[in-house]
Parts: structure tokens; sequence; C-alpha cells
């Protein structure tokens, strides 16, 4: 394990047995796991490069529960990981050896479906896709829809702010997610929001939303839902060129018009996927753009037009448009199985999940190529090219050694010149601990000591998933502590009027 | 009073510094066109950051725009129209309903938070938000966010800085997003309609598939006898139920036609476009039948913001309790609400309404001593106080900035 974490507090060790004990006294029967074959479920989440069997697991079912176990770890200084289906990509649920690690996988019910205000309250462990298909009845659906839909939490959603293809027209999490129920690490219980469009006072949802877990534990989400548009089609246009590509996607949005999903594709990315899943992909091309339009058939149809004219215009040399819903999921298939896909072709990769500027999308990859070469490793690239996220997927083979190390300085080489190109560590996935010690590429000391103010306001002693997003920990005394700078009392030579 | 005129960050950074040093509170102003809301100030100086008011880059291909704090939102609106396009959120222009010239800054635009009509499909001015330079109550500058449109990188302060009223942090620049302006509008008007059945129609729409922009009712009303804007459309007397369908231009009128045939059951509808439409939403986004020089101009005016569903009722029995007049946005979830004047401005009402639909009121107008006595903000619990609190202590431990202006009593 390359990362360092918060070293392990030997008095908190030596009390596991009180500890377990204790937290049995609040979630009674098998909500306490403690034997290590089983805890070893939990040792990881999706950035499974990463392994550390907490010290204790525990699944409570009711808020109150939640808050006893937060209250008595805060009591005793006992640090607290929370975790929702385990699907994070950044270690965001990365175990501690001396922390507890608290599930939210029995908070499984939809409390309530009202589509007349357009909302559904729902427990923090319903799938993303599940809230969907509760609504799908009467036509709605749950717009943000990561690639992990199926398995991953609304709660781990709201946790990590989670994008997915859709995100371009419909937004992220917290553009879809009206109020909440948290639990701070005092075992305050607190609500926030509702079903109302703004809440009032300082907007706390918005901040908790991305938060990562560190600023209190979620067991209730109000999301916003949607009407299913009518139809939805897809064009599937190849390139000579990556820049032609580029070129498309930005002449796209200057025209106008904001498509339900934009992805590209570079070659490796799309062999892999041809291989896989066989959807027909263009073997040809150095780059390939799905692009999805949704809407009336009125306007899909004419939409459609419009950016088949386009890529033409910027010499597109394939273009398929979809017919009927099979073709357009077969366009999508490939798109979608492609991080399986590239795991067909290497034994190991590494995703990473900066953002840019659409604009600078040739030049990120030109650098990811060079970079390429200087790592001698291998690299197959599928972004959301309507938002310029990239998700470079790094190919290495972790027996082999030193393939590891160099894959990750590969990807830290990437993150930080999506950073130099004016873009950000990450788009979607968070910062978690796999981006953690890049943070300062970004962000300069104060801007970091602002941010963990924020924490300091929520968890002053700093045990709810210590280790995670920040790379050096502070105290929150020193973090308020005001430097007056003397000899500056004058305002100067400001003007007055 | 002292009026502290900045160029750059670096004098927003000495001004704070220096407060921070002398203790002594600042006011953070760009036109200062919203300085009539929230609780009169304890402050002994203003921070002026209208001559911070460069446009630092426009990328129309990026759907995004920086600009420092003092840029007029006048000048912006019109730099981004030429390129077609338009901030979604619709923000609300507040010199009609407050009074004062027509004028207003980017910073005070997201400070505010105020959001027009197409809220309900578009977020509000927290949703573009995308990234900010700021300058904390620690006397540091700060950045946070980003310049591209998807990123989770940190904490998102953004959030917090818009609608914060100037608490937080004196934002010196900030990156928004943009977004196209539609090709065409069209909007369906149903007359006559109580405010239960208007909220069942706009429900209706909302729910549909037709991607409804804009859905408002206009209650009959004794005291409005002719509203600004709305040209020969109606409103006089009469109630008006409307509702705004955007995009491209066969798409919109198709729409139109789809959501005409769902709403038959609530009467028959006629059809405002382009021209006459954007003028109706530019009366209902800026609250023009309370303007100040209207027949309203003397009540105060609570912005309630509640479940849309509830909508109706909440006004409703408002507007019969106390004599007043209302109107919806949002589908029914933001009320504005005019009241006849009482030193109290009916707050007592007000707030046990909308505490009991699950909604918040903002006593957006009202006179200075009105605004001494009654909370202009919506009181919250006392956990999320306490929180709010500590959030604030972490931006501005010493409360130098607005000191005062959310809550009443907060002052020295």
């Amino acid at each position: 394990m390359a990362i360092m974490m918060p070293a392990s507090d030997q008095a908190v060790l030596a009390r596991r047995a009180e500890i377990v004990a204790a937290l049995r006294a609040i979630v009674p029967g098998e909500g306490v796991i403690d034997t290590p074959a089983e805890m070893r479920a939990y040792e990881s989440d999706g950035l499974t490069a990463y392994r550390q069997p907490p010290m204790v697991v525990v699944l409570p079912d009711t808020t109150e529960q939640v808050s006893l176990i937060l209250k008595y770890c805060a009591g005793q200084g006992i640090k607290v990981v929370p975790r929702g289906s385990g699907t994070s990509l950044s270690g965001g649920a990365l175990p501690l050896e001396d922390g507890v690690l608290l599930g939210l996988g029995k908070f499984k019910r939809i409390r309530e479906i009202d589509f007349d205000n357009r909302v559904v309250v729902t427990e923090p462990g319903v799938t993303n896709l599940a809230i969907s298909q509760a609504v799908a009845h009467a036509g709605f659906y749950y717009a943000p829809d990561p690639s992990s839909q199926i398995a991953c939490s609304i709660g781990g959603n709201v946790a990590e702010n989670s994008g997915g293809v859709h995100c371009l027209k419909y937004g992220m999490t917290t553009n879809n997610v009206l109020g909440c129920e948290i639990v701070l690490m005092s075992g305050e219980i607190l609500r926030i929001g509702g079903k109302s469009a703004e809440n009032a006072g300082y907007d706390l949802m918005g901040v908790i939303t991305g938060s990562e877990g560190l600023l209190g534990v979620i067991t209730e989400v109000t999301v916003r839902i949607l009407q299913k548009p009518e139809t939805a089609r897809a064009l599937m246009v190849g390139f000579a060129q990556v820049e032609a590509a580029g070129e498309c996607v930005a002449r796209i949005i200057g025209a106008g018009i904001i498509p339900g999903g934009m992805e590209m594709m570079d070659k490796p990315a799309i062999h892999a996927a041809e291989a896989f899943v066989h959807a027909g992909y263009p073997l040809d091309v150095e780059a390939l753009l799905i692009i999805e339009l949704d809407g009336p058939k009125i306007e899909v149809d004419e939409l459609i037009t419009r950016v088949e004219a386009i890529a033409n215009g910027c010499g597109s040399t394939t273009c398929q448009i979809s017919t009927s819903e099979a073709e357009r999921n077969l366009f999508w298939a490939g798109r979608k199985a492609a991080f399986p896909a590239v795991g067909r072709i290497s034994p190991d990769y590494l995703c990473m999940d900066g953002t840019i500027p659409r604009g600078a999308l040739p030049k990120a990859l030109a650098r990811i190529r060079e970079l390429g070469e200087k790592y001698q490793l291998g690299c197959a690239n599928v972004f959301h090219a309507g938002d310029g996220n990239l998700h470079p997927l790094i190919l290495y083979d972790a027996n082999k050694p030193g393939e590891i190390e160099r894959a990750e300085a590969f990807g830290a080489d990437i993150l930080r010149a999506c950073v130099e190109f004016g873009g950000v560590l990450t788009g979607e996935h968070g910062v978690g601990i796999e981006k953690r010690d890049l943070m300062p590429d970004m962000f300069s000391e104060i801007d970091l000591n602002q941010q963990q103010r924020l924490k300091c306001a929520f968890d002053a002693q700093g045990l709810l998933n210590p280790g995670k997003v920040f790379p050096t920990l502070h105290r929150c005394a020193e973090l308020g502590r005001m430097h007056v700078h003397a000899g500056k009392l004058a305002f100067l030579d400001i003007p007055r009027f | 009073m002292d009026t502290l005129k900045v160029r750059d960050a670096k004098d927003v950074e000495e001004v704070v510094r220096a407060a921070i040093a002398n203790e002594q509170p600042i006011e953070i102003i760009g036109h200062g066109s919203k300085r009539g809301i929230g609780h009169a100030m304890a402050t002994n100086a203003v921070l002026d950051l209208s001559a911070l008011n460069a446009v630092t880059s426009y990328e129309p291909n990026e759907l995004i725009i920086t600009l420092q704090a003092g840029a007029p939102l006048n000048d912006v609106l019109s730099l981004i129209d030429a390129k077609n396009q338009q901030f979604a959120f619709e923000p609300m222009d507040t010199a009609p309903l407050l009074g004062t010239p027509a004028l207003g800054t980017i910073g005070g635009m997201v400070a505010a938070g105020l959001t027009g009509p197409r809220r309900i499909r578009a977020g509000g001015a927290r949703d573009h938000l995308l990234g900010a330079h700021a300058v904390s109550g620690f006397g540091d500058s700060f950045k946070t966010g980003g310049k591209v449109v998807k990123n989770v990188t940190g904490y998102d302060l953004c959030k917090l800085l818009a609608g914060s009223w100037g608490t937080l942090s004196v934002m010196t620049e900030v990156t928004l997003k943009v977004m196209p302006k539609p090709e065409a509008e069209r909007t369906l008007l149903l007359r006559g309609l109580d405010d239960a059945v208007a909220n069942k129609a706009m429900t209706a729409a909302l729910g549909s598939p037709f991607d409804v922009s804009g859905a408002a009712h206009l209650p009959k009303s004794a005291f409005r006898a002719r509203i600004e804007g709305l040209g020969d459309l109606g409103g006089e007397g009469e109630a008006l139920t409307v509702l705004r369908l955007e995009g491209i231009t066969a798409s919109a009128a198709h729409r139109a036609g789809s959501l005409r045939d769902l709403l038959a059951p609530f009467g028959t509808t006629t059809l405002a476009e382009d021209v006459a439409s954007a003028a109706l939403w530019a009366t209902i986004r800026d609250v023009l039948p309370f303007a100040a020089g209207g027949a309203l101009g003397a009540w105060p005016v609570w912005r309630i913001v509640c479940p849309p569903a509830s909508g109706a009722t909440l006004g409703a029995q408002l507007a019969r309790e106390t004599g007043g007049d209302v109107i919806y946005d949002w589908g029914g979830g933001l009320i504005w609400a005019a009241l006849p004047p009482r030193p109290d401005a009916h707050a007592p009402a007000v707030r046990a309404r909308a505490n009991a639909a699950g909604g918040h009121a903002t006593l957006i107008r009202a006179a200075e001593d009105v605004r001494r006595d009654v909370d202009v903000f919506h009181p919250q619990a006392p956990g999320i106080v306490a929180l709010s609190e500590r959030v604030r202590a972490g931006f501005d431990p010493k409360s130098i900035l607005n000191r005062g202006r959310l809550r009443r009593g907060a002052g020295p």
C-alpha cells in the first residue's frame, strides 16, 4: 500500500473486545461483525488495490442506532468509516485498522414516493437504479446514472456527488437532491431541506453532497425525479483523428445543442470494447463518438439531422444512426462495458477521472500518449466528452514487479496535466485516498485549510473518515486561530468615497 | 461611514485584515441594489466591489464565463446574449420590486441566489456556480471549485457561498455555467382557474414528459388593476395560469400542442409566442405585480418556498387570512405574497403556514422598522442554527462580514 493512513490508536485497538460489546448493545444480533473471515468482505471498496480490514463492522438499521453508535464512538475517541455499497473508485470507504466500519446496507427501504411533488424519499442503502425502477410505472426516473447504478447506493451517490453519462444535460447528484436526514459525529440527528426546491439558510445540503463521508452519516435522502424523455436516439460517429472528434464535440455544444450524453473512446478502448461485446464499432478509426439525443421524437429527429451535418463538417469517416431501441442499446453496450472490456486485455487497470476544459482534449490526449511512452504502459481512453471528464484506463500487471508503482505515477501525471490544462483532479469518482496526495497540486494550503475548517464545523474531533481527501490533517483549534496582520490597520491607500 | 472602493483581490484582503485587526465589521456591496434585504447591519465601513468589474474570460464553446464579482449584471447578460447564451437559472432583477435603480452585480446575484421561473428545470444560482475566488473573514484569499462543469475535487464550498448574503466570504471572482438560449418559446395560458385547480394543472404539466420550463399562476386579484408586461394577455381581474415550453422551434410548438391536449380538462388554452412569452415571464420573474411603483408598492412582500403541490393551499389561506395578494411560480413551489402593512408584516401567520407546509419564508421587502422587529430570514431548528453558526465561524470567526444581516440581534 503506497498511501499513508493516520496512525492507528493502540489504546483503541487494545479495547477492541469492549468496543465490540458496546456496539452489540446498540445493534443486537448479526448487526455487529468481528470475525476476520466475515470482515474480509469489507476490507476494500471499488479501488481494490488498497485493502485494510476494519477493527469491527457494524450494520445498524435505524437512525437511532446510527446516532448511538456515533455518540459512543465520539465519546470514546474511536474513528468511524461510513460505507454504502462499497463501489467507490477512489477508496472513500477504505476501512481503518482502528476504526469502526459503519455500513448502511440495511437502510434499504424507499420511504415515500410523491409524484405530485416529483420527489422520492428514500433510505440511503437503496440502489440508484432501484429508485428509477420504483417510479418507472408512472413514467418517471432518477436522472443521475453512474455506471455502477445497479449496485451503488443513493447514500453513496450523495457522499460522492456521483455523475454518469447523462449528467451533461441532467446534472450530477447535487443538482438532483433536495434534502436529507444526517447524523453528525456527535450523534446529533439533523434534517436538512425537504421537498422544497431550496433550503432556508446556508446551503448545507449542497456542501454535504460530495463531502465523501467526512461530514456526517446520511440516513435518509429526498431526490427529485423527472419524467422520462419520450424517446432517445444515438449517433455513432468515427473519426480518423482525435482532434476532429474533439472539434465535433465543441461544434455541437457551440450550436446550442446539449445532448443527453456525448461519449468518446480512443482506438485501444474501441478495440477492447468491440472484442468484448461486438457492438459493430468501426475498428479503423482513431476516435469514436456516441452522441445521444433525447426528448420528443420531433426534436430528436431534427437534432439528429443537425448533429450528423456537424459531424460530416468535421470530417467524420463513419456515421451510424440508431433506428431502434435495440440498436441504440447496442451502440452503448461497448461504452458501458469499456471497463470490463479493458479488464480482458490487461490483467489489471487503473481508472483515472480528471476533468479538463473541452477544448484541451487533443492536448490532453497527446500528453497521455507521451506519458504512456515514458512509463512504458498502455492506456485506453474513454471520456464523457461533453463535459471534458476523462477516464484514462492505465493497463498494468500487478504481478510484474514495479508495474503498479509505474501505473500510479502515470496516473498522477495525467491528473497533474488536467490541472495544468485548467481542469481538476476528479470529475465524479471523488478524491478519497486515491487522489488525496495530489490535492496540493490543485489547491494551496490556504484553500485546503478553508475546506478543513468546514470539517471542523461538522466533526471537530476529526473522527469521521479521517485520512480521506486531505493529505495533511490539522487540529481544529489550530485552523481556527486568527493571524492578525499587524501594521496593516489603516486601509492604506484604497480609494475612499 | 467609510466606503472603500477596492481595485483588486489584494485590496479586499487588506480591507478585511484591517477590519479584523480593528474589530470593525464591514458591509460588502456591489452596486448596493439589494441592501434593503435583510436586517440592518452592525457595520462601520462599506467594502465596495463595483470597481472589480472585469470579465476575466468568456469561452462560449466551453459554456463558462469567469467574472470579477463587481461586473454589472446587465452588461454580462448583454455580453452572453450576443453569443446566444444565457444564465439558465434566470436571475431575478430585484430593482422593480425594491424600487431601486436598475443595477446589480454578478457577485450580488450569486450572494443573493434569487432564481427565476426556470428553476424548476434548470436549478438555481447555486447549481450554476462552478468556482470562486474569495477572501474569508480570516483575511485570506482562497479558491474553491474550478472552471469545468464536472468537478468533485474537495468540498463544494461554492454551494455555501451562493445564497450566503455576503456573510461567509467576500467573493472576488466567480466562474458560472452559461447555456445556449432556446431557439423558441411558447406559453400556454389558462384563464379563470382558482388557486387549487391551477396548482393541479401545473402539477399535471410538470409531471408530463413535455419538459415544462415555467409554471406560474396569477390569481384573480382585486388589488392589481393592470399588470405591466402582460400587454393584452390579460390578468386584469381574471386569473391567469401560464406554462412555458422552450427549445428548438418544431419541438416547442409540438410540445405546446401535446400539453394543450393534456390540460384540456382544465379549460381552453391560448398561446403566447416568443417576444410576448418572454415579456410575460420577465413579469413573473421580477414580481412586477408587486412592483414598488405599483398599487401594492407600500405592502411588505414575502418570498415563500414550499413543496410545489402544497402551494395553493398555503397561498390561498394566507391571502384570505391577511387580506393580502399572492402569485405563484415554480408550479406552486414559490409564492410571492404582498400583505397589507402591519408592524409585524403578518410574520406569525406567514411562518406558521410555511412551517405547516414544510416550507420557509423570507421577508424580501419591508420598511426598516419592520425588519427590526421581524426575522427577515426563516427561523430554523436549533440544531441547524448551531451548525450554521459553526460553519460561519469557520469562514469568519469574528463576524466581520455583513454582521447582523441574517439574524436579528446577531449584531453587537
